[in-house]
């Protein structure tokens, strides 16, 4: 057996992971040609998008309400949790929660984007 | 700390590179196995392969350094860099494997059908990953000299010479396998002493919480106002997702969906990693307050075993922590030289063997000679700017051309170029200028010039409508559609 260097992708062949006789490449093939099929490829794309921005502007809202609530809350910089400083304690732990459950929620709803999408262009 | 602890820390960790590298060479031999690999990688081996390297010098090292030496606003970086890959994960993995890229050249090209495109996108990438191998050349010298007593030098030419050894003999070949291994170890060199400095601490001072830590600044770093905060996000957040080390390992995962799940592990691998530089730091303000005023902030994690265990376990510690370390220069410098030398060897060499193994060489050297003329500066600040350039250059190419059907060749050209040279500039004069002197919008670029690489995108792509590439559509729907149809699901 020889063995060869991969430093590129093979040529972007379809893959034809064949189920109940339409292949992944006809489904796009079809997605691609017709009107019909780039409308549902057009409102996929734009619901990944809206998606992806409402998360990241809330999880960037949420970001800054952390410092805000540290300068305007009086009083709670300075307290403790644990022995340990509030502030220390928000920044350097509590925003990881907050970016992980961002994560879940995105995933979980961009995939069901995905199903609907499927469902309307696969059955048509 | 004993000398003797450095070396043979530093002799194990490429040991163990080696060896996980061979078996992981035994079980992909064949070509055929490499392709069937990136449908067999399950996404915990990827996620740990991508925290592996992602956790390079500058969280390593540089986040308790920093912490050190400016407190709470030091914990905006690893905020920073975990909350990039949240921005990588919304807004470009999936499509970013649904393109089929192995580079992001590659990319580029294929989106906007121009080779002039690749060749610029290229020459930023290979700037980018020049300036990021710097920083972690910088943390391996700076390793040796504490460690070892050695000349500093010998830290960067070790481990230029392991990677151009291990990527040029195809040892390296395995990298997944390495890489998850190098997370797992760098985790362990972090948690295990940290348990044990609580014990200690915990034990003499009759508290199992360390003393709130000092309000005193122990440098004379002035605090951050919140534009330096802002820039500083605004660069972590979006200069992630250019990174060009980054990308390769998406292409191991077998579809669009499963990049997602992988991301989404690796942002709970990141999350558990960074609680541990933070500890670092806020131990060390206490009990290494002398550290900053010395300068050697970023030494921080490699002292702190030895000085409060002490005796053999100090020393035993200390060769965890130094082994750690190195995981972290060698797993990012590897990962980058092996991404800049496919970029290199396709562009220049014409994608041959014998260029892949020069185009590795010239891309570990090049950095070696830059970092050997350089000083270090606190190295989670360096690579805060080498996140600065990423996000004023290749961010706004890769979000636009995934989101926006108006992008074309010449508006990407004129972004890329007009971003990096803003943001170039504004890095050569900060280090002209020099730490105290350079004003905040010069130290902390990314806040103007981001929007502007974006804006000169969008306006330029506007003003050179017709020459959108005709292929758009179905690239667009290739980013943007589920590789399967759902059968198994329904």
């Amino acid at each position: 057996m020889t063995r060869v260097r991969v430093t590129a992708p093979r040529s972007l062949r379809p893959t034809a992971v064949l189920t109940g006789g339409r292949s992944a490449a006809a489904l796009r093939e079809a997605a691609e040609e017709s009107d019909a099929g780039q409308l549902f490829v057009r409102s996929l794309i734009r619901s990944q998008l809206r998606l992806a921005l409402v998360v990241a502007l809330g999880f960037l809202l949420i970001l800054l309400a952390f410092p805000l609530m540290l300068g305007l809350v009086p009083g709670l910089a300075d307290s403790t949790i644990a022995g340990l400083p509030f502030d220390w304690v928000l920044l350097g732990a509590g925003i990881y929660p907050v970016i992980g459950l961002s994560a879940w929620l995105y995933v979980r709803t961009a995939a069901r984007n995905e199903a609907r999408y499927r469902d309307l262009a696969g059955d048509k | 700390m004993n000398p003797v602890v450095g070396v043979a820390a530093f002799a194990a960790v490429t040991l163990a590179t080696a060896v996980v590298g061979f078996y992981g060479l035994k079980v992909s031999r064949t070509t055929g196995d490499f392709y069937v690999a990136s449908r067999t990688v399950k996404p915990w081996w990827n996620a740990s392969a991508i925290g592996g390297e992602y956790l390079s010098a500058a969280s390593f090292l540089g986040v308790a350094g920093l912490i050190l030496l400016s407190g709470t606003d030091a914990l905006w970086y690893p905020v920073g860099y975990t909350a990039g890959y949240l921005m990588l994960l919304l807004f470009v993995a999936a499509p970013l494997r649904r393109s089929g890229a192995y580079t992001i050249p590659d990319f580029t090209e294929a989106r906007l059908d121009s080779s002039a495109v690749r060749r610029v996108t290229s020459l930023v990438v290979v700037v980018v990953g020049w300036l990021y191998i710097v920083p972690q050349l910088h943390g391996a010298a700076l390793a040796i000299r504490i460690t070892t007593g050695l000349p500093a030098w010998v830290g960067p030419v070790a481990v230029v010479a392991v990677v151009c050894i291990t990527v040029v003999a195809g040892g390296m070949r395995s990298v997944t396998f390495v890489q998850a291994f190098q997370y797992w170890l760098k985790l362990t060199a972090l948690a295990v002493p940290i348990v044990f400095i609580l014990l200690v601490l915990g034990g003499a001072t009759g508290t199992t919480a360390p003393a709130a830590p000092p309000a005193v600044n122990p440098s004379a770093l002035a605090p951050a106002g919140p534009y330096q905060i802002i820039s500083l996000l605004v660069a972590l957040l979006f200069g992630t997702l250019g990174l060009p080390h980054v990308l390769v390992r998406f292409y191991t995962n077998p579809d669009g969906q499963s990049a997602r799940r992988t991301t989404l592990i690796v942002l709970g691998l990141l999350s558990v990693f960074y609680l541990l530089p933070t500890a670092y730091g806020m131990i060390g303000r206490v009990v290494a307050p002398d550290l900053a005023e010395s300068g050697q902030a970023d030494a921080l994690v490699l002292l702190l075993p030895g000085r409060v265990v002490g005796g053999m376990a100090g020393d035993l510690l200390s060769a965890l922590v130094v082994a750690g370390a190195f995981a972290a220069f060698l797993s990012t410098t590897s990962g980058l030289v092996v991404s800049l030398a496919g970029v290199i060897s396709q562009d220049v060499f014409g994608g041959s063997v014998r260029g892949f193994r020069l185009a590795a060489l010239i891309s570990a050297l090049v950095p070696l000679g830059i970092a050997s003329m350089t000083e270090s500066m606190a190295l989670a600040g360096s690579v805060g700017l080498v996140f600065a350039f990423t996000a004023s250059t290749i961010c706004p190419v890769l979000l636009l051309g995934i989101w926006w059907r108006g992008l074309t060749d010449a508006g990407a050209i004129a972004g890329m170029v007009t971003g990096g040279v803003f943001c170039g500039s504004a890095m050569v004069a900060g280090s002209v200028l020099g730490a105290a002197a350079t004003p905040s919008w010069l130290a902390q670029p990314a806040a103007w010039t981001v929007p502007v690489a974006f804006a000169v995108m969008v306006l330029v792509s506007r003003a050179t409508q017709g020459r959108v590439p005709r292929t758009m559509t179905r690239v667009m729907t290739r980013l943007h559609t589920p590789e399967r149809p759902l059968a198994t699901e329904r």
